[in-house]
């Protein structure tokens, strides 16, 4: 066991704790993208590798002889960002995944504070099943047949000659000859009436239910599917009723959104008389058990609810975030900087920029109000306009806080303009990841690419057509002329190869990209003037998928450089715009 | 219970109480987690839903809010494929793959078995006279049998060779008796009761070509003028009793029509069909009023119990 001095450990031990035992998926927003001990650890080695000329070995060695006789003031050692100082590590990739604490097992079937042993809950279940099955009568299907002791048990009753109706049709249609009806009417009504026609007639096609389609994500008598039971309170009803929950039970895997429109499908079940808005205009926000709504932002509509562990939730009225959040997002964006200090005024201005961009600081009259107090005097138009944009704020929001989450998304790459591979694209806030996805034709399986996003600079749809999209993402090329301008933060993931690497595999311009790699990150030195060169060259991949998909990819991708908003990416911009430029101005000039 | 439901079962397992006339699910039942609903019928006083599926038979009770069964029939063998209660609700019959027909005393507590019919093979149907003591029966190697409960003969028929009948119906004015096979075709007999009771006598009347693929159900309106037979080629046809000619043709495209139903007035028709969804439709229009979503998979089976109002 690593030892609780080791502060190291200490750190990544709270930091893993925290997201495996926190509920409502906060963590992940704020912290995911934001691994302090590793950022620690990155940095050390950055400044450390620069500085050192022998051996890893040697020097690896040479501190843990150095750590037994340290004195506290000494200078920090690679040693003590490791949490496991004993373990022997080959390289770096193995010094990343060592950072994490134990692995904690969650047991999902427990959802309460405390752990019961499995024969407990076994014994309770067979209890409960017991006193189930004694309320239920049970007949052996098999028994002899005994013959009823009753002889009149089976009556045989006269069956009323015909129908009043049928001597009429028989007529009509042997007296037909002379006045044929059409088929449609020849079965007219008779005046007969059943129940169904006169309940029908009082209730007009208006009055389903508007959210039916979401009842199918009911979780009642779900037989083998996992199934969630949550009490939700209902803020747009009256007083006695809004502080007893509605108490619902959804198939696990539905959607938050789908949620919300499953609550609302049984609201306007339950309460017919209150009007309900669509779906979009609701949240599901944390709850105490006493309906305290809390000022948290509402769960993720896009994430299934077998995520979240609450058993109260309230469905509200979307609401602006509230000023806890805010806090901690220019928070998450200090963090950040902090790590990098060479980028600390770099990101501060794209903090502003970002927080300008959003303008959710741009004091203007907050929209949670004018949403409340609407009807007043402001016209439907305008209160549904400001509605709009304020979702669509909100959504801007919430996509900057979730950029840098990872996320994989499926499409097709584009090879020399003609063939398609399909490949896996995954986007974090630390690389972008390409996988080509199993023996999709006869040639070889190409190497799958990892590419920091130091390197990214820009994504973008590059051609829409009627519906496909060509959405390209630039990165920086390594086969560069000079090797100065090799990417300076690469440390733990060479790029590997060019464009052609990937697609033609085996093939001589395949090797011929491999050659044309960075040697080592190892070599690379912190040179931060020597970016700003304009030798340095982009070269994008291209992908094949649907408009959709492609805005989110480029949404979010965009949203990570737009953070980051590194100097590469400048330069790219700069290097466009100045592109465009010459070409315009030729334009001018031959017109 | 004054509102009119309409029950429906599928391959979710699950059975579902909707308000008719609103398309709104009431209650939802778990069936049981290895079965099907094969068939539902309900008690004649309205209050009990019995069900049958693979191995095994459940009443449930419509009345109190417990989705549990109140009755279950132990050590069924194989699938149970339809059943039935006489008018009072005396007693009920089941008709299963172990090739038997079996009538339940539900006066006596707990139920208990009074007589057994032997089919000699799977018994896919079974449909009750309205002289109330006289069961039709299709079996898997295509016999019919008409069986008189009371005096305990029984006639036999095979309408065509190397089919499975699939399902077997008798009008509400006992004239007609109709079967409908695996191949598509449907069969009318007309019956015929002489007045010192004895059995009905079948007299063959009709061979309707109804549909391309299998018949699932058929089925009398009640005013005994349309004969309704559904079809695995995502059709319900309707057919005049008059002359056997066809009415209307409800289409549901690429879904299995499972089973269906009438309202009292022969007005409006239920259908349940593979893609999950239950639909009511006006006849005269041929146009769906209503829907009933929220199965999860295929509808195999529905009951409605309408009543008459106003002549």
């Amino acid at each position: 066991m690593a030892t609780y001095s080791n502060q190291h450990w200490l750190l990544s031990h709270i930091r893993n704790s925290f997201i495996s035992t926190d509920d409502t998926g906060m963590c992940e927003t704020v912290m995911l993208s934001n691994d302090l001990p590793k950022e620690y650890l990155r940095k050390f080695q950055i400044n450390f590798q620069s500085g050192r000329s022998a051996g890893k070995t040697k020097s690896a060695a040479l501190a843990k002889s150095d750590r037994i006789i340290r004195n506290p003031d000494a200078p920090l050692q690679e040693c003590d960002f490791v949490c496991y100082p004993g373990l022997d590590l080959s390289d770096d990739e193995d010094l990343d995944t060592s950072t994490h604490s134990f692995d904690i097992q969650m047991y999902p079937e427990v959802g309460a504070h405390r752990f019961r042993s499995n024969t407990a809950q076994k014994l309770e279940k067979l209890d409960i099943a017991k006193r189930k099955a004694a309320r239920i009568k049970s007949i052996n299907y098999n028994e002899e047949a005994q013959p009823p002791e009753n002889n009149d048990f089976f009556k045989r009753k006269e069956v009323v000659a015909t129908h009043k109706q049928r001597p009429n049709t028989s007529s009509s249609s042997s007296s037909g000859s002379g006045q044929k009806k059409s088929p449609d009417d020849d079965l007219s009504d008779e005046g007969v009436q059943s129940k169904l026609t006169e309940q029908l007639a009082k209730s007009p096609k208006q009055t389903q239910n508007r959210f039916i389609e979401y009842a199918r994500f009911d979780g009642t008598a779900q037989v083998g599917m996992p199934t969630k039971r949550i009490n939700v309170y209902l803020s747009m009803l009256s007083e006695p009723e809004r502080n007893y929950p509605l108490k619902i039970c959804v198939i696990s895997t539905a959607k938050i959104i789908e949620v919300i429109g499953f609550v609302c499908y049984k609201t306007s079940e339950q309460y017919p008389a209150v009007p309900l808005k669509s779906i979009q205009h609701y949240a599901l926000y944390m709850t105490e058990d006493n309906d305290d709504m809390e000022d948290f932002p509402p769960l993720d509509n896009r994430e299934p609810c077998s995520k979240f562990g609450f058993s109260h939730l309230t469905l509200a009225e979307r609401r602006p975030l509230a000023p806890v959040t805010r806090v901690d997002y220019h928070g998450q964006l200090g963090n950040k900087s902090m790590t990098s200090e060479e980028d600390k005024s770099s990101l501060a201005d794209a903090a502003v920029k970002a927080l300008h961009n959003i303008s959710l600081n741009n004091g203007q009259a907050d929209p949670g109000g004018g949403l409340a107090g609407g009807g007043g005097g402001g016209g439907v138009a305008e209160e549904e306009e400001s509605v709009r944009d304020y979702e669509k704020r909100l959504l801007n929001h919430i996509d900057m806080l979730e950029a840098p989450i990872h996320r994989s998304f499926r499409l097709n790459l584009i090879d020399k303009r003609f063939f398609k591979s399909e490949v896996t694209l995954g986007i974090s806030g630390e690389r972008i990841e390409i996988d080509q996805l199993k023996s999709t034709k006869f040639w070889s399986q190409k190497k799958p690419i990892s590419t920091p996003i130091d390197l990214v600079v820009h994504c973008e749809i590059a051609e829409k057509r009627q519906y496909k999209v060509l959405l390209r993402i630039w990165l920086k090329s390594n086969s560069t002329s000079s090797s100065t301008f090799s990417a300076s933060n690469c440390t733990s993931v060479p790029l590997d190869g060019s464009v052609t690497t990937l697609n033609t595999g085996g093939s001589g311009s395949g090797s011929a990209g491999i050659a044309h790699s960075p040697s080592s990150p190892n070599h690379s030195t912190l040179t931060n003037s020597s970016f700003l060169s304009s030798n340095i060259r982009f070269k994008h991949y291209d992908f094949d998928t649907d408009l959709h998909m492609a805005e989110q990819i480029s949404n979010k991708l965009n949203c990570i450089l737009e953070m980051r908003s590194s100097p590469l990416r400048r330069e790219f911009l700069h290097q466009r715009e100045r592109k465009l430029e010459k070409q315009l101005s030729k334009k001018q000039l031959k017109s | 219970m004054n509102q009119l439901i309409l029950a429906t079962g599928g391959y979710d397992h699950t059975i579902k109480v909707w308000q008719a006339h609103t398309g709104n699910c009431i209650k939802t039942m778990r069936f049981v987690e290895t079965s099907q609903v094969n068939a539902l019928d309900r008690t004649p006083d309205k209050t009990r839903l019995a069900a049958c599926g693979y191995q095994c038979i459940r009443l449930y009770d419509l009345e109190s809010n417990c989705t549990a069964p109140v009755i279950n029939f132990e050590s069924v063998q194989k699938n149970v494929t339809r059943l039935g209660f006489q008018e009072d609700g005396n007693w009920m019959f089941t008709a299963g793959e172990d090739h038997r027909v079996r009538i339940w005393d539900m006066t006596a507590a707990p139920p208990q078995c009074s007589r057994v019919f032997d089919c000699q093979a799977p018994v896919n149907a079974a449909c009750l006279h309205p002289n109330q003591v006289e069961i039709g029966m299709g079996s898997q190697n295509g016999s019919v049998y008409l069986w008189d409960v009371k005096s305990e003969k029984h006639e036999r028929i095979v309408p065509e060779v190397d089919a499975s009948i699939q399902d077997v119906a008798i009008s509400p004015d006992g004239h007609y008796l109709a079967a409908g096979n695996n191949k598509g075709n449907c069969y009318i007999w007309s019956l015929t009761s002489s007045p010192d009771q004895k059995m009905s006598t079948l007299c063959p009347k009709k061979k309707i070509s109804a549909h391309s693929r299998y018949i699932l159900r058929c089925k009398f309106s009640p005013d005994s003028r349309l004969l309704l037979t559904t079809s695995g080629d995502g059709t319900a046809c309707i057919w005049k009793t008059e002359d056997f000619t066809k009415w209307r043709e409800l289409s549901i495209e690429n879904y299995w029509v499972w089973d269906a139903a009438f309202s009292a007035d022969s007005k409006w028709l239920f259908t349940a069909s593979s893609d999950g969804v239950a639909r009511l439709w006006k006849l005269h229009t041929k146009s769906q009023i209503r829907d009933y979503k929220g199965h999860t998979k295929a509808i195999t089976a529905l009951s409605f119990k309408d009543e008459i109002v106003s002549k």
